[in-house]
């Protein structure tokens, strides 16, 4: 027997031992592709020296000393990886460089002080750094404080703050003492902290430097074009990885790669193989970039082997469609992704972890969070350039401060404030054009491909002299920690207020969750001012705190019986900081039934793909309340909104425009207010008349719209991109319910024949014409800060 | 029974770490056969003034893939061109550009350069159809396109 167990022994033995062997030898490659930064490390020593500099800086935190532990793992540091080229001399003799270091070395220097813009935005001015100096002064202070003691490192490395765990470098900086410093709780990220080298004690910025914006906006078309600038402050070469957000509904169609005066047009390929080109070129030591789409708003920026001291910029531009609400155009640019929540055992979600902490959220894609009191160098400018075609009549942006100046009455400049700069949460800006209400009208497009349009559709003015049926109100407050402190508080805001309007004749619900959902009663309550009372002490009771489970929140929601004499609608108050979309969407279209899901985003950077699509999924609309914002304004209109019926079953005879693949396929219910945005293809040149019909009740409606498609002042280059991405905004969201693979053909197929970025597809651009010294860069993921009244403590996994 | 049982499992536990090696092994020679090199594109419009142009490309031998476009030498050139994603698709490249500017370029110059990514040993070879090139008033212009390898051998 004992022999038996002996022989068992050692034969588990050495299966155990055999696939250890396996995983390190077989999987490495795999793992490094998956995992950019190449360690040469094997995981199990990886996981050797993660304990032992774990325990030791858990010793040396119960000393209460400060200490820093450097470790390294020799790399071929200087020895080039082929051929190092600086220059190359055509075949025919006639030399001209292509990318000489001296030259980007002396561009990128003049870059520094150059007007970079061009638009009278100087991006790193002296004028421009001395206040930006002077108004850090009080943050130095703090974070003097907060670094504690930093103990020699050789000068130019890499912070280990700042590296993957599993890169070639680990550098552990012991946790300073933090003692009577006091950080303002409730204003997160609104610090500074810079990375020092501290021999120089110099300042050093982390890779990305900065981002310019700049936006057309013509008709109810932007044109943005976003560049960002990385740079490397080290003395050895880097990878950078920022994960950014972009409008939920972007079309990026455009990506350059510029290296100095030269600039390098990105390729569209199929995802994976865009992946494969990238990963080869940065191992052989290319300066390369690329581009990948991880949700519909949310995108990784990969620039590989950045030297010492050079700048890289990445030019991005996208086209979108603006929204209309209650009268008021609104161009949106988020500048930060929010931290998302991730049900347990969830991996494909976004995870958000304190910077350094890499990998620790075993999610696909992860952001990493600046601390409160912490800020990065990076810093935003943005000007955006608003042809109305009509003469604008007011001008608002809520989220920062903004300097307009007027060029003609149909046109603005708008730029924002250098004061502002901080991209902590979204650029809101709104304006209003001249007259009662704008006509719905057809924008046309025409190219070797064929035609293409969009249509937005208002509304007739008449729905507004109509009442509406009775209704069952039901509010879903997202109570997770995100949302603790103000954003739950102008949540809880936005309810009381609607409560108070409930008409006698409606029922009402509330519900909360975080990790899981409870509600104010069995059953929706009249509205009885009673029951308003008991409702309102309830919301008021409510605050955040844990997770975000929200499928439990829109089960609670859609799941009990539907009262047939009331229009059931759902509110969601939400941040929409969670990483798994595609199942709340799923569970929205499988149990919606007869509601209708009015989505509201609350907070300074929400997850609007989520939000809109919610809404667009439950026939509703959204709509957003900013921190700094009125929630009984947007609660009231609202209900403005909703006090009319919408325009139903709506139909449309296209007249003698041959029209094919409209969409959305279905159109929505047309809310007062609230427009809605066909787009599609057509064919022919003729004049004619749209006539769109629907029913409000029992009454027909018509809304006739003049086409004149020999007009070409209704045109806009970007209307096929538009169409595009509708389509495979379209097919993306049948995917949430259908699982035919074809939809992931269908969407890289459309993807790539019109250049656009998918989930399915990514830009990558290579400078072939030099090869860096050494093997690739260190890995550096860019840290932003949390978005602009989120607590930390309470959504970033540190 | 048992003497098997323990010979398949020495025999697992010596042949897996060895295919392991050789799979790695194999990627390894595949990586190293892929190599990235530009290709410069050369327009020569002698005394007349470049505006615009259109032309195709592609790879009659080898294996390439496109993985940038870089801007051309001339100021008025400066962007880089664009392409037809459509085109792309069908192992080929449709590549044009224009410029306003009043300054334009006259004789031989680089209109862009093509970055590739190079797979396999064998030496590539290209094809360029210069479809059109066009002065500042649209007019088509005779014009003569060359490549030159960037590669370094």
């Amino acid at each position: 027997m004992k022999k038996k167990i002996f022989i068992t022994s050692i034969l588990l033995g050495l299966i155990g031992t055999t696939l250890i062997g396996y995983f390190i030898t077989g999987c490495s490659s795999r793992q490094e592709d998956k995992s950019e930064p190449s360690s040469q490390v094997t995981d199990d020593s990886l996981k050797t020296r993660d304990e032992f500099l774990s325990q030791l800086m858990q010793e040396k935190e119960n000393e209460k000393r400060s200490v820093s532990v450097i470790t390294s793992q020799d790399k071929p540091d200087g020895v080039l990886n082929g051929e190092s080229v600086s220059s190359v001399r055509s075949i025919a003799g006639e030399p001209y460089t292509t990318g000489p270091q001296s030259r980007e070395s002396d561009l990128s220097n003049r870059r520094r002080g150059h007007d970079y813009s061009g638009m009278g935005i100087t991006s790193d001015s002296t004028a421009e750094r001395s206040r930006r100096t002077s108004s850090l002064a009080p943050i130095r202070k703090i974070q003097a404080g907060l670094a504690g003691q930093i103990y020699p490192v050789p000068q130019g490395q890499i912070p280990a703050e700042l590296l993957n765990v599993s890169a070639d470098e680990i550098w552990v900086i012991a946790k300073a003492e933090t003692g009577g410093i006091v950080t303002d709780e409730d204003t997160p990220g609104s610090g500074a902290m810079l990375a020092k080298l501290p021999e120089e004690e110099k300042e050093i910025p982390l890779p990305l430097k900065h981002t310019d914006v700049k936006g057309q906006i013509s008709g109810y078309i932007a044109t943005v074009e976003v560049t960002q600038q990385f740079s490397n402050p080290y003395n050895e070469k880097i990878d950078a990885v920022y994960v950014f957000p972009l409008p939920q509904n972007a079309a990026v169609n455009e990506f350059i790669m510029i290296i100095g005066e030269r600039k390098i047009r990105g390729i569209i390929r199929e995802r994976q193989e865009a992946e494969r080109i990238y990963r080869e070129a940065r191992n052989q030591g290319y300066v390369a970039s690329l581009l990948t789409q991880e949700r519909p708003n949310i995108f990784t920026q990969k620039v590989a082997n950045i030297e010492p001291n050079k700048q890289i910029d990445v030019n991005i531009k996208y086209f979108n469609t603006l929204a209309y609400v209650d009268g008021w155009y609104e161009f949106v640019f988020p500048m930060v992704v929010g931290p998302r929540f991730n049900p347990a055992g969830y991996t494909d979600g976004v995870g958000a972890v304190a910077h350094g902490k890499t990998g620790i959220s075993g999610q696909k894609t992860e952001v990493q969070y600046l601390k409160p009191g912490q800020r990065s160098g990076h810093d935003i400018s943005l000007a955006v350039d608003i042809d109305a075609g009509l003469v604008i009549e007011d001008i608002t942006c809520p989220s920062h401060v903004i300097n307009n100046s007027t060029i003609t009455p149909e046109r603005r400049t708008v730029k924002l404030s250098s004061l502002d700069s901080i991209p902590n949460k979204d650029f809101v800006l709104r304006y209003k054009v001249a007259g009662k209400t704008v006509k719905s009208a057809l924008v046309t497009h025409s190219d070797n491909r064929g035609g293409f349009f969009t249509l937005m559709l208002y509304p007739p003015e008449n729905l507004s002299y109509l009442k509406r049926s009775p209704m069952e109100m039901i509010f879903v407050l997202d109570c997770s920690g995100s949302m603790h402190g103000k954003p739950i508080e102008k949540a809880k805001d936005a309810i009381t207020r609607a409560l108070k309007q409930l008409q006698p004749n409606d029922t009402f619900q509330v519900i909360r969750f975080s990790n899981n959902a409870s509600q104010l009663g069995p059953n929706p309550l009249p509205a009885t001012p009673e029951n308003i009372r008991k409702g309102l002490k309830y919301v008021e009771s409510l605050e955040g705190s844990g997770g975000t489970m929200m499928i439990e929140g829109i089960r609670a929601a859609l799941d009990f019986p539907h009262d047939p004499e009331r229009f059931r609608l759902v509110s969601f108050m939400t941040d929409g900081y969670i990483g798994n979309e595609s199942e709340i969407l799923a569970e929205i279209h499988n149990r919606l039934g007869a509601s209708r899901i009015f989505s509201f985003g609350v907070g300074s950077s929400v997850n609007r793909y989520l939000l809109d699509r919610m809404a667009k999924l439950g026939k509703g609309a959204v709509a957003y309340i900013g921190l700094d914002e009125s929630a009984v304004e947007t609660i009231d209109l609202f209900y403005e909104r909703i006090s009319h019926p919408a325009l139903a079953d709506v139909a449309i005879d296209w007249g003698n425009l041959k029209v094919a693949d409209v969409y959305p396929g279905r159109i929505p219910d047309l809310f007062v207010g609230r427009p809605v945005i066909l787009t599609g293809r057509f064919e022919g040149k003729r004049n004619t008349t749209i006539r769109v019909t629907g029913k409000v009740g029992n009454l027909d409606q018509e809304i006739v719209i003049p086409v004149n498609l020999r007009d070409s002042g209704d045109t806009h280059t970007g209307i096929a991109c538009v169409w595009a991405r509708k389509k495979i905004e379209t097919l993306a969201n049948q995917a949430v319910y259908d699982n035919n693979s074809d939809i992931t053909e269908q969407i890289k197929q459309v993807a790539l024949e019109y250049g656009l970025m998918s989930s399915y597809t990514a830009f990558v651009a290579v400078d072939s014409s030099r090869q860096t010294a050494g093997e690739h860069g260190t890995t550096v993921p860019v840290p932003v800060p949390v978005p602009y009244g989120v607590r930390y403590d309470t959504t970033i996994q540190d | 029974m048992r003497t098997i049982m323990v010979i398949i499992l020495i025999s697992i536990c010596l042949i897996v770490p060895v295919l392991a090696q050789q799979s790695d092994q194999y990627e390894t020679a595949v990586r190293q056969k892929v190599r990235f090199a530009p290709l410069h594109i050369y327009l020569d419009t002698g005394n007349q003034a470049l505006a615009a142009y259109q032309f195709e490309l592609k790879a009659t031998a080898g294996q390439v893939k496109i993985v940038g476009i870089e801007n051309g030498e001339h100021p008025a050139f400066n962007e880089p061109p664009y392409y037809d994603p459509a085109a792309l698709a069908n192992d080929r490249i449709i590549i044009a550009a224009f410029s306003t500017d009043k300054n334009l370029p006259k004789g031989r110059t680089r209109i862009t350069s093509i970055q590739l990514q190079i797979i396999g040993d064998a030496d590539p070879e290209y094809e360029a159809d210069l479809t059109v090139a066009a002065d500042a008033n649209g007019n088509e212009i005779p014009a003569k396109i060359t490549l030159e390898k960037g590669e370094q051998k």
